[in-house]
């Protein structure tokens, strides 16, 4: 009787502490877009954005357990879609120099909202081929394969002419990634995916990084599970590529090579194979690191000697960085685990009255 | 106690975070001061080319360190050959340091990126030798002092017809390659425009990247007799292109464009691409003006080795904004920009560069011959 007062205690006290933390969340992002210069809030829009791109890159690699290193080129398609279908007949016409548009694309154009939905649906249902084909591989051979679909994906944008504008790239995308858009869509599919892992699908994927052997033999569908995840994870990569066409409002195929996917796969790996928090924690703190130390490429005074400015500096940090974690913290910031009020409460941040029957999600 | 730890490390980075960007927003903002940004990838895959770049600007900067009696200060940002990094960079210089003029960038994906950043912070910026057209099209605060890559058709189209007096012209070219394609159409039309015969183009073939054999193209193009063959592509493919011609017997004369520029053209062509002419940017072997030969002295003094196409024009641009500094007698951006937009005749290292109404280079293109195994500066062409 005791016990079940302080569950219900601690599960009310949960409850206000989420409400209260919503509340300031959405305070600060009221006070952030007042309160932000130009470059300030850019930033904090590219973290957004690449929040997304590690959370969804994190649902593959690290809930489902599959090595994928196909996102640059899910990122590439939403991103054009979304571009296509979103730009004015006007800006295509000045876009498609060499060879003018195929006529149909021309004069399709919808608001913002529904090209972003359809570019992250195409390269879903992409991302939906591409594993039902290749998920029957596994780890080094899954990368490989993935890897070389990202780049085929390049190509084929480079060589569309008519469709992509080819090498020449598009510019003048309507800057409808404000951060509303950023940040509401960051949260939207945080939330969506705190969901599904906690769902039965996210204990199946979860089961399948484990030991693929006995989520089988618990009956557990592997190779749709795993299908799943990797649609889901492409769909929100296009998503994230929408964003970040019209956060930048230029695109071209050559940003898209699989380097980018090594930019996210550096966050998630800092943040924690399979943590939800970690990677929102590393995208914000990366994305903030990146620019923050730029002047690490300038002069130096380090008070014994001055340099001349070093381009690249400030990748050494990274480097640097990626390195120790990978040799001291193999888990990465947070490991599989998972923000909760208990967890705070129990390193003495928080009163610990419910601890005996905590059960907070680790 | 790991949880305590990974907390403990967290709270550190973000206060490191924090702390680091409210110090590093303090540009300074002397009034005797004028900042030029250099907006250049100086790592990552175009590190090479942002480099070269941004010694010719370095370089210009130390020749001519003040204008209107103010210091001229570069603002370098690595803008890291990264799209998303380049707007990052774009926006530093446009917001934080508030420069009043940018150079660069190399790459025009990376030029594009900057692009719209500069025009809404009204901050004339000046690509050195980036040639996508939608760079600078659409865009007020954008020019360039390089010429477009069609242009080198345009050109070698005037070429072919007031100095070589060619009547039958045959094309070959490399179809999986924009440039190759680009230039062929502009070579083309203007052909045609200036023989004023329909039937001047008598044959065009194709080929792939990295293809070996081109005997079945040549034999059939050889029955039409052509003048000059106009074939703009890949040094190593042009070079073997012209071997096999030659072995067949074809006598036409070969005109290529900037690709050939390259010291493998000679090693792969050999004794066979001998008289081969092509257009391209910038002639080291022989200055063609006063700012070329100064620019020539003093940068195999400062760096002790040959000039790339790319510093002869960064130098260029830094030198084309500070002459519109002095026109515009203000450093202010917007006055920048419009002293730009009227540059003409400017003499820069490269050739002289008129700015055109769509903010791009009028110039003329710089040809090279290929005589004794060697590059050697032939002519310059206007349009």
């Amino acid at each position: 009787m005791n016990t079940l007062l302080t569950q219900n205690d601690t599960q009310r006290r949960d409850r206000m502490l989420t409400l209260g933390a919503a509340v300031i969340g959405l305070g600060l992002l009221f006070a952030f877009d007042s309160m932000f210069d130009r470059f300030t809030m850019q930033i904090f829009k590219l973290c957004a954005i690449n929040v997304i791109l590690a959370l969804s890159l994190n649902l593959i690699n690290g809930f489902t357990g599959l090595f994928s290193l196909g996102h640059a080129g899910f990122m590439a398609v939403g991103a054009y879609t979304c571009a296509i279908l979103s730009m004015s007949p006007e800006q295509k016409e000045a876009n498609f120099v060499l060879q003018p548009i195929m006529p149909v694309l021309l004069n399709v154009q919808m608001p913002f909202l529904p090209s972003l939905l359809i570019g992250g649906l195409l390269a879903g249902f992409i991302g939906w081929v591409l594993g039902v084909v290749t998920l029957r591989l596994r780890d080094d051979y899954l990368a490989i394969a993935t890897l070389g679909f990202s780049e085929i994906i390049r190509v084929v944008l480079t060589n569309a002419q008519t469709i992509t504008n080819g090498s020449l790239g598009l510019k003048g995308l309507p800057r409808f990634t404000t951060m509303w858009w950023a940040w509401g869509s960051a949260i939207v599919i945080t939330l969506f995916l705190v969901l599904l892992i906690k769902s039965t699908y996210g204990r199946a994927f979860k089961s399948i990084r484990d030991n693929e052997i006995a989520a089988e033999a618990m009956g557990i569908d592997v190779l749709n599970m795993k299908v799943l995840s990797f649609t889901i994870s492409s769909a929100l990569a296009g998503i994230a590529g929408g964003l970040l066409a019209h956060y930048l409002t230029t695109i071209d195929p050559k940003q898209f090579i699989f380097l980018k996917t090594f930019d996210i796969l550096l966050i998630v790996v800092l943040g924690g194979i399979g943590s939800i928090t970690g990677s929102i924690v590393s995208a914000i703190v990366v994305t903030v690191l990146m620019e923050a130390l730029r002047f690490l490429d300038g002069p130096l005074n380090l008070g014994f000697m001055v340099t001349n400015g070093i381009p690249g500096l400030r990748m050494v940090f990274f480097s640097a960085l990626l390195m120790i974690v990978v040799i001291f913290r193999q888990q990465g910031l947070m490991g599989t685990a998972e923000f909760s009020w208990n967890s705070l409460a129990r390193i003495g941040l928080l009163p610990k009255r419910g601890q005996k029957s905590g059960k907070g999600v680790e | 106690m790991k949880k305590r730890f990974s907390l403990l490390t967290l709270a550190a980075m973000m206060a490191a975070g924090i702390s680091l960007v409210g110090c590093s927003g303090s540009g300074s903002t002397d009034k005797n001061v004028i900042k030029i940004g250099v907006f250049q990838p100086l790592t990552g895959a175009n590190g090479a080319g942002g480099a070269a770049e941004y010694e010719g600007t370095k370089l210009a900067n130390k020749l001519f360190p003040e204008v209107l009696g103010k210091k001229i200060q570069l603002v370098v940002v690595d803008n890291k050959s990264d799209k998303v990094e380049a707007a990052n960079a774009a926006t530093v210089l446009a917001q934080k340091e508030k420069v009043n003029a940018v150079i660069g960038s190399w790459g025009s994906s990376l030029s594009m990126s900057g692009g719209p950043i500069f025009a809404e912070a009204k901050i004339p910026a000046v690509a050195v030798s980036a040639t996508n057209p939608n760079v600078t099209k659409g865009n007020e605060f954008y020019f360039r002092v390089c010429f477009l890559d069609p242009f080198q058709g345009t050109v070698g189209a005037a070429y072919a017809f007031n100095t070589l007096k060619a009547k039958k012209v045959a094309i070959i070219r490399e179809v999986s390659n924009d440039y190759s394609v680009g230039l062929a159409k502009f070579f083309v039309d203007e052909f045609v425009k200036l023989s004023g015969n329909k039937n001047a183009i008598v044959a065009t073939a194709d080929y792939n990247t990295g293809d070996q054999d081109f005997s079945a193209q040549l034999t059939n193009l050889k029955q039409f007799e052509p003048d000059v063959i106009f074939a703009p592509g890949n040094y190593t493919e042009s070079a073997l292109i012209i071997k096999q011609a030659r072995a067949l017997g074809i006598k036409a004369q070969f005109i290529g464009g900037d690709t050939w520029d390259e010291s493998s053209f000679l090693t792969v062509g050999g004794s066979a691409v001998e008289g081969a002419v092509f257009s391209t940017f910038f002639a080291n072997d022989k200055p063609i003006n006063k700012t070329s030969e100064a620019f020539l002295k003093a940068y195999r003094e400062e760096f002790k080795k040959e000039p790339a196409a790319g510093s002869a024009l960064g130098y260029d641009a830094y030198l084309v904004i500070l002459d519109a500094i002095k026109r515009a007698n203000s450093a202010e951006p917007q006055k920048i920009r419009d002293a730009l937009a009227k540059t003409k005749g400017f003499e820069g290292s490269a050739g002289e560069i008129t700015i055109n109404a769509e903010r791009n280079a009028d110039k003329a293109a710089v040809f090279k011959t290929v005589k004794d195994g060697k590059f050697v500066f032939l002519t310059t062409v206007k349009p």
